[in-house]
This record gives C-alpha cells, structure tokens and sequence, in this order.
C-alpha cells in the first residue's frame, strides 16, 4: 500500500519535474537544426494541460518559480516569464470553472486565447521594458507551432493522465 | 444576462483568487509580485543586480549539472563515429600540415613586415598579449528561439568585462553583455540584437555585419551598387573599440540567391564547448 502511494506520488510529480526540467536544463524546444523556423513553447502547453485537467499536479508557486528560472537561463528580465506563464494559468483556471466537460476542440480553441494573450504580454513587455530585440516572424512561428503541436501533446499527456495519475478530471 | 454576467465575475474571480490544495498562493498574488520583480529588475537598483547575480551564479551550475544526460548521448555518438573515421582523417590532417608548412614560410617575413609598418603608422594601440586571454568553459548552451546567447564559466573574478570580444580558434563568435561573479552571458554574432563594423576585400570596403537571428548574419551599410562576390573573407574593422582589427568571421556566400549578403561564419555558434575571451583594453585612437 505504502509503495503504491510512493509511485502514485512519484507520477503525480512527473509533469511539475519535467515543467522545471525544461526552465533549468539546455533540453529545448527550438529544434532550429531540424527545420529553421520550428520552434514551440512546451511549457506553456504543459502548464495549460494541466491546470485544466489536473491542478494538484501543478501548484502555481511552482510555476512561479520556473518562470524566474527560465528568465534567468534565457536572460531575459526577471519575472516576465512567470508572468506570461500565470496568464495561461489563469486562462486554464477560468475555462476549468465555467466547462463541466472539455473534449480536445475545447481545451484547443481556449488554448488559443490563452496562448495569444500569455505571449503578447511577454513581447510588449520584452518590447517595451528591455533592450532585446526579437523578430515578429519568429514570434509568430513559435504561436503558430505551440498551436499546431498542442492536440499532439494533449494526447500524449492524455494517455499519462489516464494511466497513471488517475483520470478523472478535477 | 444579468444570471451570465453573474457567472462569469465569478469564475473570473475564483480564477484569480482561488487558493486550496497545491495551489498555496493565488494567481492574482504571484502576478503582482512577478511584476514586481519585473519592474526592480528592468530599473536595474544594485542590490536586486548583486542579488540577481548570485542567482544566476547559481542556477547556471545547477544548469549545467542537469544538462549532463543530455550532453552524454551526442557526445558518445561523437566519439563512436570519430573513432570510425580515424585514418580518413589522419590523412586529411597531414595533408593539412603540408599546407601550414608552406604557409609557415611566409608568415614570418609577414610578420616582420606588419611589425614594420606598425612602427611607421604608430598604430600600437592594441594590446593583444597571450596573458590576457581567458580560456572559459560553455556552461549552458540554450538555443532560444529570440535569444541566441551562450553562458560561460568565467565571471568578474577571471577579469571579464562587458563588452569583451569571445572567440574560438581566433575565429569570432561573439561578445559579452553580462557578467557575473563566476560566470558570464556572450551574445553571439548571429543574435538579432548583435551588430559588427567589419572590412573586406582588397579595397578594405566597410559594412556592419548583423545578426539574422538565422546561422549566417548578413552585411549591411555597404557601399551604394557594391557587387558582393562569393568566398570573400570578413573581418572585425574594430571601428567600435570593443572587437580587435583583423579578428577574421566568416565567408561570404552565394548560397541564397544573387548577390546574397549573407555570411557563413567560420564557427558554428551552436557547437560551441570551449571558448575564449580576450581580455583586452583598447586604447583610445590618437589624432
């Protein structure tokens, strides 16, 4: 019994590891060499999925904290990261208390809202508060693929959810 | 309608405040604090920029410990297929030796010669001794999509400055822009925020090399109807005071199109492992 808690405890972190993984470790998701315009932000998928699925999984301090993480490692300003990932928090909490039942259209098209929000905010910021200068194109690429990438992952992390988190939604 | 705008204030509001469960703080406190934090950090007030590098300090080491499985695996593989191609390339390596022996020739009467000329123009402004040069390690290598920047392991402590000129093999790769105690952030060339005086060919034809944010930055600023040709080698004019003359970058190349304005650099800022940083003072120009 107590080994069945261990593991249930050890799964129910999984996402939150691999949420700090991605903002403290060279693994990312700007697979340039691979196609040149190909890059996505998987945090922001992974924070939405589960905030709407599963919020216990996710405590937003946490995602406080990888945000500050993240800004540090990319060099951006501090906290612009940790803001624009607390409005995709937002968004998934809002859409979680108005939907008894999301289907993956749902969570997709709200995603979407969150998405273009959370990342307006980190370029006006970015823009307007700090000396880099960032190409449009490419902001609109890494929407375009977040977005196009996310039913995909929303199946994977689905699977993950069904299987060993337990998958009732909160 | 008034029963809908009921609903909605309040999953807007259980939104924003909802705290229980995992969930320790409200959404709407950490937003204001990470606008706080925001706002110190972008005034820039000195104990938030000794605090903040502390803070890095730290999180690129913990950074670069838990890049290590990520690291392992290319560099397995590296050695595996080296080992494979050892005999190709030591034929190719010997045959690279014949070459610099040849070369080796000229340099030292080119040498003697630019000593020369130096003495004449009294153009001794740049301190290039083998003793101010800093050997730094990569620490983290995160290829941002709006970024392109690395962090090496060397700070503050080792002498470096921002502005300082990094390169690899004497090949330019980038400069710095923040430093810290014990490590520092270098912008790379092929950065969009990144942009270089640079001369080449034979009329010494100035132009400003700007990053692309893509692999090959591209030369901007030349000369009104100037026909670039294909191969022809860049270097830093160090008109800026910051890069020393003469650093070489890359190539320019046809690669894209008619008289493309693009340059293939001669290192790949994306398989950067060791780097160095030119500790140098340039010393202002007399006139």
């Amino acid at each position: 019994m107590a080994k069945l808690n261990l593991l249930n405890k050890i799964f129910n972190t999984g996402p939150l590891i691999l949420l700090y993984y991605l903002s403290i470790s060279e693994v990312d998701t700007n697979l340039e060499k691979v196609f040149e315009i190909f890059t996505f932000n998987l945090p922001i998928i992974i924070i939405y999925f589960w905030i709407l699925k599963r919020p216990s999984v996710m405590g937003t301090g946490h995602i406080f904290l990888a945000g500050l993480i993240n800004d540090v490692v990319m060099g951006y300003p501090l906290g612009i990261s940790s803001l624009s990932y607390l409005v995709v928090c937002f968004f998934s909490n809002y859409v979680r208390n108005k939907s008894v039942n999301t289907t993956i259209a749902s969570d997709w098209f709200t995603f979407l809202i969150a998405l273009i929000f959370a990342n307006l905010l980190f370029f006006i910021l970015l823009n307007n508060f700090s000396d880099i200068t960032i190409s449009y194109t490419k902001i609109g690429y890494n929407t375009f693929f977040t977005l196009f990438l996310f039913p995909i992952l929303w199946f994977f992390f689905n699977i993950y959810h069904v299987n060993f988190i337990g998958g009732r939604d909160a | 309608m008034s029963v809908s705008r009921d609903d909605f204030s309040i999953a807007f509001r259980s939104a924003l405040l909802q705290r229980g469960g995992a969930q320790k703080f409200s959404i709407l406190s950490l937003i204001i604090l990470a606008i706080f934090i925001f706002f110190l950090d972008v005034y820039g007030f000195t104990a938030v920029k000794k605090t903040r590098n502390i803070i890095n300090d730290i999180i690129f080491r913990v950074s670069y410990i838990a890049s290590s499985p990520s690291r392992f695996i290319p560099n397995t593989n590296k050695s595996i297929s080296s080992h494979f191609f050892l005999k190709e390339e030591n034929k190719k390596l010997k045959q690279v030796i014949e070459n610099y022996k040849s070369l080796d020739l000229n340099l030292e009467y080119l040498t003697n010669e630019n000593k020369n000329l130096r003495k004449v123009l009294d153009a001794e402004n740049i301190d290039n001794n083998q003793k101010h040069i800093v050997l730094a390690k990569v620490l983290v290598d995160r290829n941002s999509p709006f970024l392109k920047s690395i962090i090496i392991n060397k700070g503050t402590r080792s002498g470096i400055k921002k502005g300082m000129p990094v390169t690899q093999d004497n090949y330019l790769v980038g400069r710095i822009v923040d430093t810290n105690y014990l490590s520092s952030r270098v912008l790379l060339i092929n950065d969009l925020n990144s942009r270089i005086p640079v001369t080449l060919d034979s009329d010494s034809t100035q132009a400003i090399l700007t990053g692309s944010g893509t692999a090959n930055p591209k030369l901007e600023y030349l000369p009104e109807e100037y026909e670039i040709e294909d191969e022809v080698t860049i270097f830093a004019s160090g008109k800026d005071g910051i890069f020393i003359p003469g650093t070489p970058i890359g190539k320019t190349t046809n690669s894209s199109g008619k008289n493309s304005n693009e340059v293939k650099l001669f290192v790949d800022p994306n398989q950067l492992s060791f780097v160095t940083v030119k500790l140098v003072r340039l010393n202002k120009e007399k006139f």
